[in-house]
């Protein structure tokens, strides 16, 4: 019976939910927040099994795909709409994290599903380096949410906008705590998962060549350019004072939101030899043209002229 | 069952007269002993607020509900007042009307401020209150819980009490509240001594707010609103250094010019790191210069702009009117409709009881006369017998369900069924 649960009953479950917030903008009902919760909590259960699904039926190493990644990814973030839902029910946080939740969703679709064939050693360590990455990168959208939100927080109370039923958001002091927090977190995670990334590759360089990831290979950059603008921002609003309050912590989360597009991004779309299966080479672009031949197999073919493609 | 009320409210009564008939906690909780005492048959319940003195009374037989003269009565007695003085100030509802009313009140629609959110909870402690005085029965029971509930659906299915009709009132709900999160740990500065500083401190202490200083060019003023707040008071020269340390700041003096400048403000501005400060202008003309408002991090509210959003919520409470009054009509409808239907429920169930009685006997008659009847013979005649009464019932009861649901003749023909069947109450 699992099985028959899809990608697509949970995004749908979501992007009903999604819906559902943002009719708060047009009207109010005195039921929406219990469809609210049905629909957010059907698709987390959907989403769970799913999941669950998955692990089960996984070889030695559960969800170790980049496609688990963005969809672990995705269920964690659920999972803290859910919870801020519950404990913040009149504010439109949905509308600023179901988009994200449906992002990585997205993202998941166009990510290779072939797990990370490991030894026992790199196994372990890329479990650490992938989970403690994920926690990072849903701190990052986390603080995003709550540096948009603050941004239009703050707006509206220089504007004297009067509060609107449809739009409700956290106090200001609620979302720069969470901003800062955020910033603070996400740096350590990304740092310990940065490192734990390095041993990983080393660990692989001593035992295959195969499963050796250049360190000048576009996501280690990427990602590392990430991490460099996360500790920065952390150490700035440690050191400065005004960067702790107001709009400021706002920005530096906003800003850290544009460093993880870019560095997915280029995982995404990029040549790399990051989380590449060994014996088949380099992860490329040909991945986003087998996601668009899943999503439209009609004249579609694995052409050596796609970008990155392998000829 | 009957249900009634009588009492005094803004509408219909001066200050005066509310004043004088209005109860403590400890006076409400006397007022219930002395009308179970003094109408022992009665149900009733003591809603005293600063807007209203109603006594709600409910009884089985309509003769043993108290009159509009025995609460007159009543009423000045306990106050030690002639019942003669308030008689005419006091209005009567009874029935749908009372009912009505009730969900009214709850709904905050007859409140002097309308949506006003108070007057749910006081519905509620007066019922708790009666309901530990044992003086509610079926019938306050009912009305009350049910009125505590259209409170509940009118304040969710429309926004009549949540938007702020008063200046301070409004500046801290509507805006104070989306800046910070807890008021507990802020700095409450306050600019001037007068009443309008006061009833700001006042609503910041409703939401927690404790560290409060004053500052006030007469220190002496200064000093006794900052003991009622249990605050500190501070110089006039050492305004700057308050302001350096506020989060909140209500001003409201008589000065002419701005008592903060720009160029004061970027003095203390380093001081303050950036951090939020919401400053409350209800001074005319303003005392913080408006170009402060322009500064990072700073929220500055003038009267004028409180003013526009005061007047902007009375337009939207207004329009929000006719949707809350329509769920009270929808509600008090069903209400009584569930009312009547409880009232001729067990009339219906004695009277189908009783036939079917009558049925059994004759059917035991006919089946000893007959005794060589086969079982689906015997099946045959119980079916005509049970398609017989169903078909006399059918109109009676169809006529006794209408009147339940559509009120009117319900009490008249209730009465005449019960004579015509002999059913006792």
């Amino acid at each position: 019976m699992l099985s028959g649960i899809t990608i697509f009953c949970f995004a749908a479950s979501y992007a009903v939910a999604l819906l559902l917030e943002a009719s708060r903008l047009a009207f109010r009902s005195g039921v929406r927040g219990a469809l609210l919760l049905g629909f957010g909590g059907a698709g987390l259960l959907a989403h769970t099994l799913y999941l669950g699904h998955r692990a089960m039926q996984a070889g030695t190493a559960p969800l170790s795909s980049e496609y688990d990644w963005y969809l672990v990814a995705a269920w964690v973030l659920a999972v803290v709409y859910l919870y801020l839902t519950l404990q913040h029910p009149r504010t439109a946080v949905g509308l600023f994290t179901l988009p994200l939740v449906l992002g990585l969703i997205g993202c998941a679709r166009f990510a290779d599903q072939v797990p990370f064939p490991r030894t026992r050693a790199s196994q372990i360590w890329g479990m650490i380096h992938g989970g403690i990455l994920l926690l990072g990168t849903v701190a990052v959208l986390v603080g995003f949410v709550a540096g948009v939100m603050h941004l239009a927080q703050s707006y509206r109370l220089k504007h004297k906008v009067r509060p609107s039923q449809g739009l409700q958001l956290p106090s200001l002091e609620l979302l720069e705590r969470a901003n800062s927090l955020a910033i603070r977190i996400s740096a350590v995670m990304l740092l310990i998962g940065f490192l734990s990334g390095v041993v990983l590759n080393i660990v692989n360089h001593g035992q295959s060549e195969d499963e050796h990831v250049p360190w000048t290979d576009p996501v280690i950059w990427s990602s590392g350019l990430l991490l460099v603008w996360l500790v920065a921002a952390a150490v700035f609003s440690l050191a400065y004072k005004p960067a702790r309050q107001g709009r400021k912590v706002a920005y530096l989360t906003v800003a850290s939101f544009l460093f993880l597009v870019l560095a997915l991004g280029v995982r995404l779309l990029s040549t790399t030899r990051h989380a590449a299966d060994g014996k088949r080479g380099q992860v490329t672009g040909d991945r986003l043209q087998g996601a668009f031949c899943r999503l439209a197999p009609v004249n579609c073919n694995l052409s050596p002229s796609w970008p990155g493609g392998r000829a | 069952m009957t249900l009634q009320l009588v009492g005094c409210s803004h509408r219909y009564s001066s200050v005066a007269t509310r004043e004088r008939l209005a109860f403590s906690p400890a006076q409400a909780e006397a007022a219930l002993d002395g009308l179970r005492q003094r109408f022992p048959q009665s149900e009733a319940v003591l809603l005293s607020t600063c807007n209203r003195v109603e006594v709600y009374s409910a009884a089985e037989d309509p003769e043993r509900v108290p009159t509009h003269q025995d609460v007159a009565e009543f009423l000045a007695a306990f106050h030690g007042l002639d019942a003669l003085d308030i008689f005419d100030d006091l209005f009567e509802r009874t029935g749908e009307d009372a009912v009505r009313h009730l969900f009214t009140v709850a709904a905050s629609l007859d409140s002097m401020v309308v949506g006003e959110p108070q007057i749910v909870a006081q519905v509620k402690q007066a019922y708790d209150l009666a309901l530990a005085h044992r003086s509610t029965g079926p019938m306050t029971n009912q009305v009350f819980q049910a009125a505590l509930r259209v409170g509940k659906r009118v304040a969710s299915e429309t926004s009549i009490n949540e938007k702020r009709v008063s200046v301070a009132s409004l500046a801290v709900a509507d805006f104070a509240k989306r800046i910070f999160e807890r008021f507990d740990d802020k700095h409450v500065l306050a600019i001037g001594a007068g009443e309008t500083c006061e009833e700001a401190l006042r609503y910041l202490h409703d939401e927690g707010a404790r560290d409060v200083t004053v500052v006030n060019r007469n220190f002496e003023r200064a000093m006794a609103l900052a003991e009622h707040w249990r605050g500190r008071a501070l110089p006039w020269e050492r305004l700057g250094e308050a302001l350096a340390a506020a989060d909140l700041v209500v001003s409201a003096t008589g000065a002419a010019e701005p008592i903060v400048t720009l160029a004061d403000f970027r003095r203390i501005e380093p001081a303050r790191f950036q951090r939020d400060l919401f400053i409350l202008d209800l001074a005319i003309p303003r005392d913080f210069d408006s170009a402060i408002g322009n500064a990072k991090n700073v929220y500055l509210y003038t009267i004028d702009d409180l003013e526009a959003a005061c007047e902007r919520n009375r337009k939207d409470r207004e329009r929000e009117l006719p949707a809350a009054m329509r769920i009270v009509e929808q509600e008090t409808t069903r209400f009584m409709a569930e009312l009547r239907h409880h009232a001729t429920g067990p009339i219906i169930r004695r009277l189908r009881q009783g036939w079917e009685k009558s049925k059994d006997d004759e059917l035991r008659r006919l089946f000893n006369r007959l005794p060589d009847l086969s079982d689906r013979q015997r099946d045959e005649i119980r079916q005509s017998f049970d398609s017989l009464i169903n078909t006399l019932l059918h109109l009676p009861l169809k006529s006794l369900r209408d009147a339940a649901t559509h009120g009117g003749t319900l009490h008249a023909l209730r009465e005449a069924v019960m004579k015509l069947f002999h059913l006792k109450d």
